[in-house]
């Protein structure tokens, strides 16, 4: 992620993986959650970098979505991304969190999955960035 | 005829599914270089196993009219018809979770054409058309919407409607018996007057 900020220009916002890691902290589902004000350009940056890193996701990503593989085969596919995510979300998330549970849901927490490889599917890319910052301004429901 | 020919420049966006090709030449009138669109002429979208859509520019933003606020919206879980029934694109989810794009000819008589697309299709969809409207050769000014944050009321939209209005209803419903039981159960009668309640009334009098 470092060397993938660098490549995108935002060396001098995050020039080493401390700092970003520390700007990555303000996510509140994380275990090691910070406090304090994020400015503009670092959310963007940030946004920037994920939509960097759909976008080289993206065949994965697409292979999850698509209906013209073989069923047995699609379900291995999610079965190996679903334990892949539980281990990550154990690992960095903060297990007490309503949102993390659900995603940690075997069952109930699949259509959240999905609807979460589907947005960085239609964020992927440098057209994705708009549609995914609007996104992350939407009124609180 | 021949200095046409050599202007023509085609643009051409390739994903696993689908290919957008879209042909025209630059504007001269507005000196624009010779590797750019600034005129478009028609372009083709090739889908693996589906037919192939042509058409002139006006269709080509009118399908991006639709699909990119589309793809918008599912980002944020929200999934609602994009065109009316009097223009020539229109998108909506599918009844089996897919995606239902709907394509009217603007020649008489020719049916409409529908596509059921998956949310993989999709996908390579919006990167085509994200690919040409980002593109620096097209040199044409897009009319496009820009990306815009849902307000509550468009959110709201995630939630069946079985569960939005079952919290209301549950609260009309507990009114509602609230209300009959207080018509049912009688009033407590009035509190007998003490004998120097009725001494005092009658001392006033």
């Amino acid at each position: 992620m470092v060397w993938m900020s660098q490549q995108l220009g935002f060396g001098e916002l995050f020039p080493n993986r401390v700092e970003l890691w520390k700007r990555r902290c303000h996510n509140p589902l994380r275990r090691a959650c910070r406090r304090g004000p994020i400015s503009a350009s670092e959310t963007d940056a940030l946004i920037r970098i994920l939509c960097q890193m759909a976008d080289r996701l993206y065949p994965m990503l697409r292979t999850l979505l698509s209906n013209r593989e073989a069923p047995e085969l699609l379900a291995q596919r999610w079965q190996r991304f679903q334990d892949r995510l539980a281990e990550l979300i154990r690992e960095r998330m903060n297990p007490r969190r309503s949102g993390v549970q659900q995603l940690l849901d075997p069952e109930l927490g699949a259509a959240e999955r999905r609807q979460m490889v589907r947005s960085l599917s239609l964020a992927a890319g440098e057209g994705g960035f708009e549609r995914l910052r609007a996104s992350l301004l939407d009124a609180a429901a | 005829m021949l200095q046409s020919a050599l202007m023509k420049q085609t643009l051409r966006y390739d994903q696993l599914s689908c290919r957008l090709e879209v042909d025209g030449f630059p504007d001269v009138s507005a000196d624009q270089a010779a590797g750019s669109v600034g005129i478009i002429t028609g372009w083709r979208l090739e889908w693996l196993g589906r037919p192939e859509l042509e058409g002139e520019r006006e269709h080509l933003l009118a399908l991006m009219e639709v699909v990119l606020p589309y793809a918008r919206h599912l980002i944020s879980g929200v999934g609602r018809r994009f065109g009316g029934e009097q223009r020539p694109v229109a998108i909506e989810p599918g009844p089996t979770g897919g995606h239902r794009l709907e394509l009217r000819s603007s020649q008489s008589g020719n049916p409409s054409l529908e596509l059921e697309l998956d949310d993989a299709e999709l996908a390579d969809l919006v990167r085509v058309l994200d690919g040409l409207r980002l593109d620096t050769r097209l040199q044409l000014p897009l009319a496009l919407p820009q990306s815009q944050p849902l307000r509550q009321r468009e959110l709201a939209e995630r939630l069946p409607l079985q569960r939005r209005l079952a919290a209301p209803l549950a609260g009309l419903t507990a009114l509602a018996a609230a209300a009959a039981l207080a018509l049912i159960v009688p009033p407590p009668p009035a509190p007998a007057p003490t004998p120097s309640a009725a001494a005092a009334a009658a001392g006033r009098r």
